[in-house]
């Protein structure tokens, strides 16, 4: 089937490929998202003291992609991972060890190889997952995450904490020659070949979202579904459920890998606080609750939102009798606490039909007085949480007596 | 044929099954009831049988293949299928998303067996999709789920979720079906109305079908031949008159002495 526009039961549909078809609303938001950030440098420069900079937005696509991978495990085979840096990682440090030590340069060939450690780590860490769900899975991926973590760390061929430049390090060349280059243009980390580099992300973002969706859509994706919803009933309708798990496991590791290569050649040094580190896989899972992991975008957005909103956040500095505190963690967990108990179903799914800002926005356009009590429902959910929040605190410090 | 040959279970000191030779299966397929006590080792037997439990001794063939250490998985491509006691289907999907999952796993393309399988399946749209809807339509049809078939199955009155449950299993094309007590949980306007669609099904499509059952009058309405177990051995088997005749076996069922 060729694109197209087809009119279904009332309501326009926008063809792109076989089996995809959007509503008017959804290519709109589409097209608009792709102008904006393929025009991020501008907007960046125009924008000025705005707090808005293309360093935290592209960590949010590169960590964005990850998370869309880690969503294929949480919203289908409905399989929580705790350590999904590790494929961050493995991707980011492959790209820089293959420069640094063996001078390779090309940015492509670089990716594939992150592609190609990604997915033997996610072989090798799935298949020791493959037995367990729930709370063990959790366990198990966040062990690895944390094994690997330490083991990098304490490498001093790794650079230990401090981590390695993505860089040759050849004698006889200034640094600026010693970078990666992508069709023959210098990975510098100035404004030009930034911007290249982050064209050549979108389009590379754009080809994984594409694959991503037809995977969910495939009967692989439907096995999946049936995995997370019933694994003992989809094993007795004759699906081997351990290979499709581990086939997910896979999959959803390579998109890690994916954004962590995209990672290295962006920021040009890669180091295991910000690629390994548990938080790091805390982060990515966030940003899928808070995109809404029942969608297919949510976690790309969740990533963006999540980067610029800590960005932003990391600013606001507390000062207080101990001193002075970074604010960035305290406001994006009030925000993560707002998402979960507000809108459970993440930015985009809340957006949509169904999600509470979508039903909330046409009942207010029906009838417009619904606004007040909505507020007085608001408050008194509100005090109602602040009162058990004290009880349990008091509970925590003085016992149930 | 299924055969069981020697099968034993035990889980610590418990014996489960012990010594346990049972057969089922002829051409144009049978209704076998599997009665007995509480803890008499039915649901080990059908466990053992599917594949959910491996044998301690004894073997387990199917139309004369070893399959005692085959997967679960695979014996259903061979066509042994079961169900549970406790209805499993996908909570979250509609009643015929739920069988259409069912066919999609049926077939080759996403139920197969190696790294193949998983990338056509990866890679496969629906393509005989009118023919999976038809087979959907014809199944709703004969489980009587017209009336609920876009309902969602966490949705259902239990009847309807024991029935949407062995539709599922039909939708496998079974030549063995396995049911681990279908009407439990049942109320008992529902009971008679399950119990008669299932026989009806299986035999309009030549299944042989082995059921466990709690409810006497069921099994003697219903029954081809019945098999009782009791403290993991085949106390008797034989037709369904053999429940009122064996007093013993009454007994031990219905705990009435005579």
């Amino acid at each position: 089937m060729t694109p197209g526009i087809s009119r279904e039961d009332g309501q326009l549909k926008i063809r792109i490929m076989k089996g995809m078809e959007l509503t008017v609303r959804e290519t709109l938001g589409l097209v608009a998202g792709l102008v904006i950030l393929f025009n991020l440098p501008t907007i960046t420069t125009l924008a000025g003291d705005l707090p808005i900079r293309q360093r935290p937005i592209y960590r949010g696509i590169v960590f964005g992609l990850a998370a869309v991978g880690l969503n294929l495990l949480l919203r289908h085979s409905e399989l929580v991972s705790f350590g999904h840096a590790a494929f961050f990682g493995t991707g980011a440090y492959t790209v820089a060890v293959l420069v640094s030590d063996y001078q390779v340069k090309s940015a492509t060939v670089l990716l594939v190889a992150a592609i190609v450690a990604a997915t033997l780590m996610a072989a090798l860490i799935g298949y020791f997952t493959l037995p367990h769900t729930g709370l063990y899975f959790a366990l198990i991926t966040l062990a690895f995450g944390q094994l690997l973590f330490s083991i990098v760390k304490g490498q001093r061929a790794l650079g230990g904490t401090d981590g390695i430049s993505v860089r040759t390090g050849e004698a006889g060349v200034t640094i600026l020659e010693q970078f990666p280059t992508l069709f023959g243009i210098q990975l510098t980390g100035q404004e030009v070949p930034n911007t290249i580099l982050l064209w050549f992300t979108l389009v590379v973002v754009i080809i994984s979202m594409l694959v991503m969706y037809r995977i969910v859509k495939s009967p692989f994706g439907r096995a999946l579904d049936a995995i997370g919803q019933e694994r003992t009933r989809a094993r007795f309708l004759g699906l081997p459920v351990k290979r499709y798990v581990w086939a997910a496991f896979i999959i959803s590791g390579i998109y890690g890998g994916i954004g962590g290569g995209l990672f290295a050649l962006y920021f040009r040094s890669v180091a295991p606080g910000e690629t390994l580190q548990v938080f790091v896989s805390g982060d990515i899972l966030y940003m899928a609750i808070l995109g809404g992991f029942g969608t297919l975008t949510g976690p790309l957005i969740g990533g963006i939102v999540l980067e610029t909103l800590a960005n932003i956040a990391n600013e606001v500095v507390f000062t207080g009798p101990a001193g002075e505190t970074q604010m960035g963690r305290f406001i994006t967990g009030a925000v993560l606490l707002l998402i979960v108990f507000v809108f459970p179903k993440g930015i985009v799914g809340s957006l949509k039909p169904g999600g509470r800002v979508f039903e909330g926005a046409k009942t207010l356009k029906n009838d417009p007085t619904v606004a007040g009590p909505w507020f007085r429902q608001f408050g008194q959910v509100t005090v109602e949480a602040a009162k058990r929040s004290v009880k349990n605190v008091r509970y925590l410090l003085f016992g149930v007596k | 044929m299924l055969e069981a040959d020697g099968l034993k279970k035990s889980f610590g000191n418990i014996v489960a099954t012990d010594d346990v030779s049972v057969q089922f299966g002829k051409e144009d397929g049978e209704m076998v009831f599997i009665v007995g006590p509480n803890g008499a080792g039915k649901s080990t037997l059908v466990n053992l049988l599917t594949g959910l439990l491996e044998p301690d001794e004894g073997a387990v063939t199917l139309d004369g293949q070893d399959i005692t250490t085959m997967r679960a998985d695979q014996r259903v491509h061979e066509g042994l299928v079961r169900s549970f006691q406790v209805v499993k289907v996908f909570e979250e999907m509609t009643v015929r998303e739920n069988i259409r999952t069912a066919l999609l796993i049926k077939r080759k393309k996403t139920g197969g067996l190696g790294p193949r399988a998983i990338w056509e399946g990866l890679f496969s749209l629906d393509d005989e999709h009118e023919a999976i809807e038809r087979t959907i339509d014809d199944l709703v049809e004969q489980f009587r789920l017209d009336d609920v078939e876009e309902a969602i199955a966490e949705e259902l009155p239990h009847g309807d979720r024991k029935l949407l449950d062995v539709a599922m299993s039909f939708a496998l094309d079974p030549n063995y079906l396995l049911l681990d007590e279908p009407t439990s949980g049942v109320s008992a306007q529902e009971t008679d109305y399950v119990i008669e669609t299932i026989v009806e099904v299986s035999e309009s499509q030549n299944v042989t079908t082995v059921t466990i059952e709690h409810d006497m009058d069921l099994v003697k309405n219903h029954a081809d031949r019945v098999i009782a177990l009791h403290q993991g051995s085949v106390h008797g088997e034989g037709p369904p008159t053999m429940l009122e005749t064996d007093q013993e076996l009454r007994r031990l069922l219905l705990g009435v002495e005579e």
